[in-house]
């Protein structure tokens, strides 16, 4: 059996979907790094994320585009996210409870709204909706670790050059350098006249707009069309994703790769004797294992230079 | 500013019609206790609070400030006592927080940041990197990054809430010549402080506020420091507190060779030792931020040292947890007093029973035995004169004054042999910091050891009987009668001018 | 002696609270009336259908029981500001233990239910202290590993459902029928007993809470850590004791829904009495003693939204948009601060014209 796994693995097609799998992980981690710098934890990703693969359904179903459903899906996201900026930073709402909210409307609200607008129950396969296309790259099939990009989402390339917009964002923009200062020193920011709250604002609103895509990656090109539940914890892993990366671009997409890892490979045990159940839990294991080493390692690390100044210290 | 009222949120009328005015490049004193008005004031002039009533005029023009950036866009800036600053971020980029300038109209242009930076350093002759971190810098050049933030700004007026509190006496006197360098270049300074001596040096006007209302205008050469301390305090300040001499017993607290790290990698505490005996007060004086603070930390066990050894009555306790010191008969009075010392949120009563909840006193089997509490409570607000509508009322919205009598009756009435006592008085009112005063010394008389550490120097010197002083995280001095001393000795050592010879400093141990 | 600052913030929170179910009830109608065909049945239904007969109001306080002890956890979780989600997994674990215990374990009657019941609350309270240990060990985010933790506990209780212990013979998934001395029996209609060990719990977790040391040092860690490890509480176990707690309480709902409601276990994917747990703390604003008017106010909507499923052409799942509404303004400290601020000045005038000269060193 091992071997069995072992052989599945080390392939091209497991790194595939691997790549297929981290994507809408990748998108809301993205969401929470944003977020977080801002000094807002967003927890209510998951509920945005379950938005906009609805919305995402809806619009491209009207319009019969993928691209206004996918951008759709983004908006909703903004928009969600300015409605948390509203109740936390202006009617004193808990910014966690704010996230709990939200969560509801995405697990609850969501099947209301798709009867609302569609009058379908539970999920959309009824509806037209569009999907997102592959980049299909021909050529690269067949190359091993490169052949894994041959048939990927746009959204999934989308997703990497977020990373990099990101990482653009927060370090070499006067945006980012206001978002970082606001997480940091709230106060320095507000003394220079800085709007603390329209940045927090903005970082919320961009924080939406990813999470949006997220969704829209789930029910347009992961699954066909949008299911009660469907975003399945994707969110809340992502929060785990974001802290053990730090706070980076980069370090949120190693460990949201870290985590698609998991999910794939507990997809590719689905044949083999352990029962599907059990390994389905595989990618929330990791990720509590994950997040207690980090912050283990974290406490640790204080601890260990405390030790070794009292050395010197002493020594001296 | 004319006719300044603000009342707060919790009850609190800050400032009750409250008149300021000053005059264009001069440097003008704000005066007054902690908690007189003068932060309230200040931060409507900066738009930061909204008063209920009265208007402010700015060149003769009737101005209202909503918001910090309606303030600084009319030349208004203010360098606060607890810097505003990002501290992972560069000098430049601080500089420029807010007004970045921008490359290719989207990013953020570090050149021109640190440009910009060195321009104006140059032109107000205040050196700086603009590109060390401000986490890397030390405490007046970060004062000076905030002044030129103002300048940067387009300031004409500068508020400088306490700027001295956290300087050197050489950084002090650098800043004085900067700040009559800018008055001369047509600049406005307001000064907020409560030292006379640097008031009457540098100021040409004074303001002085109490208890919410302004006490008038002076010109500084027109007016006593006497006259001042009267305005300020309403009275006389008292000189001498009447207490019978100490007549110390065994020693209650022995701290060997203390040696701390800081999490920065600051050396805050070096081979620190002393003896706190039974029925006396041990002072700990020191300009703040020289390690008493750090060594506080260490006895109540939030920090641990890089080595040495704090006993108590013979017993180690580094390393023991907070209940186990509350056990053996420590108490605390924290310096911090709405984040360690109360809880804001709970009640008069439940701040009150905090140290003793598990005791059999106020238990019942598995309950609260309520009659208990709600007797030992009354008692304790009478006793103490706590000043409040019921022990069910939220600490929170309390006087600073009443908030730490509450935190000193739990404290005092524990039946403590050592009182750890970290600025007691700091920011309350003359009624109640001679109210504590007065506990203290009776404690102490009647066989509890006091180990107070304050940054007011009359305090120590008037309450100690006998006095260490701290400086860059070593003793430097130990008297062992206080009766004599001088400010001016004093000053030598708090300063780091002078400091005793190691045999001198050993007394302090009473091995 | 009265205290009038008490008194006015208690009036404040009365009017804001009402203020928030008028928002979100209007948010409703709103709804209503654009989704529906005949708005004016669905919002009869929803508002009014539970006070119908008396089979309703029966129905009402059947579903309180799952919120009233789910409510419970989360308030003694909150009341020490842990962010723990995992009542919803606890609800779901603490029933399937009952489960268990109701279908293998033969036992006579009384006991048999006081046993399964128990059997849930203690793997519950023992799963609590994963997230527990792991936040006050290694500082771990309680809120985050909680989350996760939900979703193990279902695919776990899954596994075991599917694999061992279910009922072949069925069409549908489901275990074997639980033995008939382990139920719960009915007061009236299907509303059982565990209503009153629900309020019973009321009163246990408020006396607790209010009366005892330990209830007094989660509400103080929750006001304050720092003053609270200056002060001697052992601040750790507080946070592991408040956690283990509401493990406890969640799971006891389990249990006793199960029990008292079903014959067999059936839940496939988490029930949600968790997330109505945290609706019901944050109206409940953390005090124990008013969670049965809040929960009763959730089963009072939550009836009359199945009402308006059934009788009208509006789906249930309006219920978590009203949830959503009333928590998110509940919870909002600063809704209507303007009003607040108003008050408090003109009290704040009329005490300075009034006392002035008798405060002295105040």
């Amino acid at each position: 059996m091992f071997e069995q796994i072992a052989s599945s693995v080390f392939t091209t097609a497991f790194l595939a979907s691997v790549l297929r799998i981290t994507t809408p992980i990748l998108f809301a981690a993205l969401a929470s790094v944003i977020s977080e710098r801002a000094g807002v934890a967003n927890i209510g990703l998951e509920g945005i994320m379950m938005l906009g693969a609805l919305f995402g359904v809806i619009f491209s179903a009207w319009t019969q585009s993928a691209f206004v459903g996918v951008v759709g899906a983004g908006l909703v996201g903004v928009l969600i996210g300015l409605m948390m900026g509203w109740f936390s930073l202006k009617l004193g709402t808990d910014i966690i409870l704010s996230g709990i909210a939200v969560n509801m409307l995405g697990a609850g609200g969501t099947i209301f709204l798709l009867f609302m607008f569609t009058g379908l129950r539970g999920n959309s396969a009824a509806l037209d909706s569009r999907m997102i296309p592959a980049l299909e790259m021909h050529f690269l099939e067949g190359i091993p670790v490169l052949g894994a990009f041959a048939r990927q989402s746009i959204l999934t390339y989308v997703a990497l050059l977020c990373v990099f917009l990101v990482f653009v964002l927060l370090y070499k923009t006067p945006l980012g350098l206001n978002i970082r200062a606001v997480g940091e020193n709230p106060h320095a920011a507000d003394s220079v006249g800085m709007s603390v709250r329209k940045v927090k604002y903005i970082a919320l609103g961009i924080s939406g707009f990813l999470a949006g895509l997220g969704g829209a990656y789930m029910s347009m090109f992961y699954s066909r069309g949008f299911t009660t539940d469907m975003v399945a914890g994707r969110g809340f892993i992502a929060l785990a994703a974001q802290a053990m990366g730090r706070g980076e671009p980069l370090g949120a997409m190693l460990s949201s790769l870290l985590f698609g890892a998991a999910d794939a490979l507990s997809h590719h045990m689905q044949g083999t004797a352990l029962p599907s159940q059990l390994v389905a839990t595989i990618p929330y294991v990791i990720t509590i294992i994950g997040l207690s080493l980090y912050a283990a390692r974290t406490i640790g690390k204080v601890k260990r230079a405390r030790k070794a100044r009292a050395q010197t210290a002493t020594n001296a | 500013m004319r006719g300044i009222t603000k009342i707060y949120p919790n009850g609190i009328a800050a400032n009750q019609a409250v008149d300021f005015s000053v005059r264009a490049g001069e440097i003008h004193a704000l005066m007054g206790e902690n908690g007189a008005g003068k932060s309230t004031l200040m931060k409507i002039l900066m738009g930061l609070e909204q008063p209920q009533e009265g208007e402010i005029f700015l060149g003769g023009e009737k101005v209202s400030f909503a918001s910090p950036q309606a303030a600084i866009a009319k030349g208004v800036g203010m360098v606060h006592q607890h810097f505003m600053l990002v501290p992972s971020l560069t000098v430049a980029e601080n500089m420029v927080l807010g007004i970045e300038p921008k490359k290719h109209g989207v990013f953020f242009d570090r050149a021109g940041a640190v440009a910009l930076t060195k321009e104006y350093s140059e032109r107000y002759g205040l050196p700086l990197d603009p590109n060390a971190k401000i986490a890397d810098i030390s405490v007046g050049m970060k004062q000076k990054v905030e002044i030129l933030k103002a300048l940067v700004r387009g300031a004409k007026i500068l508020i400088l809430d306490e700027p001295t509190a956290v300087l050197t006496t050489r950084e002090t006197e650098e800043l004085f010549k900067q700040l009559v360098i800018l008055k001369e270049q047509g600049f406005t300074v307001i000064f907020i402080s409560h030292k006379l001596w640097e008031v009457k040096q540098i100021t040409d006007r004074i303001t002085i506020m109490r208890g919410g209302k302004s006490m008038g205008v002076h010109t500084t050469a027109g007016i006593s420091e006497q006259e001042i301390s009267r305005l300020m305090v309403g009275r006389d300040v008292m000189l001498s507190l009447e207490k019978e001499k100490a007549e110390p017993g065994g020693s209650v607290l022995n701290v060997r060779g203390l040696n701390y790290t800081n999490q920065w990698g600051n050396r805050m505490l070096k081979d620190v030792s002393f003896t706190v005996r039974a029925g006396e007060i041990l002072g700990v004086a020191g300009v703040e931020g020289n390690g008493q603070s750090d060594l506080v930390r260490i006895l109540w066990g939030f920090e641990s040292p890089d080595s040495g050894s704090v006993a108590f009555e013979g017993a180690e306790i580094l390393g023991e947890p907070q209940s186990w010191l509350r056990e053996l008969g420590i108490s605390y009075i924290p310096e911090d007093r709405m984040v360690y010392g109360a809880a804001g949120g709970a009640s008069i009563e439940e701040n009150l029973i905090s140290d003793r909840a598990w005791g059999k006193r106020l238990n019942k089997g598995p309950f609260f035995n309520a009659g208990a509490i709600r007797k030992e409570c009354d008692d304790l607000i009478k006793r103490f004169k706590v000043l409040a509508r019921s022990r069910g009322q939220r600490v929170g919205m309390l006087s600073g004054g009443n908030i730490q009598k509450v935190v000193v009756a739990r404290e005092f009435s524990a039946g403590p042999k050592l009182i750890i006592a970290e600025q007691p008085t700091r920011g309350i009112d003359v009624g109640a910091t001679e109210f504590i005063r007065a506990r203290m010394v009776e404690l102490s008389r009647q066989g509890a050891g006091v180990l107070l550490v304050s940054a007011d120097l009359a305090e120590v010197m008037q309450l100690s009987d006998s006095l260490i002083v701290m400086y860059g995280g070593e003793v430097v001095a130990y008297f062992e009668d206080t009766s004599a001393l001088t400010d001016a000795e004093m000053g030598e050592y708090m300063l780091g001018l002078s400091k005793q010879s190691a045999e001198e400093l050993g007394r302090a141990a009473h091995d | 002696m009265i205290n009038s600052d008490r008194l006015l913030e208690l009036k404040f929170s009365v009017l804001r609270g009402l203020a928030a179910i008028f928002v979100s009830i209007s948010v409703a109608a709103i709804l209503i009336f654009i989704i529906s065909d005949q708005p004016g049945n669905a919002l009869f239904q929803l508002l009014l259908s539970p006070l119908g007969n008396e089979r309703q109001m029966w129905n009402i306080l059947e579903r309180m029981i799952p919120f009233l002890f789910t409510g419970l956890a989360v308030c003694v979780m909150f009341s020490a500001k842990q962010f723990n989600l995992a009542a919803e997994g606890s609800v779901m674990l603490g029933a399937f233990m009952a489960a268990m215990t109701a279908i293998y374990v033969p036992m006579p009657p009384i006991i048999h239910p006081i046993v399964s019941i128990l059997v849930g609350v203690i793997t519950c309270g023992l799963l609590m202290l994963i997230p527990a240990l792991l936040h006050t060990k290694l500082g771990a985010n309680v809120l985050v590993s909680t989350l996760m933790l939900n979703f193990i506990i279902q695919f776990c209780v899954q596994f075991v459902l599917v694999n061992i212990v279910a009922d072949r013979s069925q069409g549908a998934l489901m275990t074997y029928q639980f033995l008939e001395t382990a139920g719960i029996p009915a007061i009236r209609f299907n509303t059982s007993y565990g209503l009153v060990l629900g309020l019973a719990m009321v009163v246990v977790v408020s006396l607790f809470i209010y009366r005892t040391r330990w209830g007094y040092a989660i509400r103080m860690v929750g006001l304050n850590k720092e003053f609270s490890a200056y002060s001697g509480l052992k601040v750790a176990g507080i946070i592991i004791l408040c956690q283990v707690i509401g493990g406890m309480l969640a799971g006891m709902g389990g249990a006793v829904e199960m029990l008292g409601f079903f014959d067999r276990f059936r839940w496939r994917l988490l029930p949600g009495y968790g997330w109505n747990g945290i609706t019901i703390a944050i109206l409940a604003k953390n005090n124990p003693a008013l969670v049965p008017f809040a929960a009763f106010f959730l089963a009072y909507l939550s009836r009359g939204a199945v009402n308006m499923t059934i009788h009208a052409d509006v789906p249930f799942e309006m219920m978590d948009i009203i949830q959503a509404v009333i928590f998110l303004f509940f919870a909002a400290e600063k809704f209507l601060a303007g009003y607040r601020q108003k008050m408090v000045v003109k009290k704040a005038k009329r005490e300075l014209g009034e006392d002035l000269p008798a405060k002295k060193g105040g």
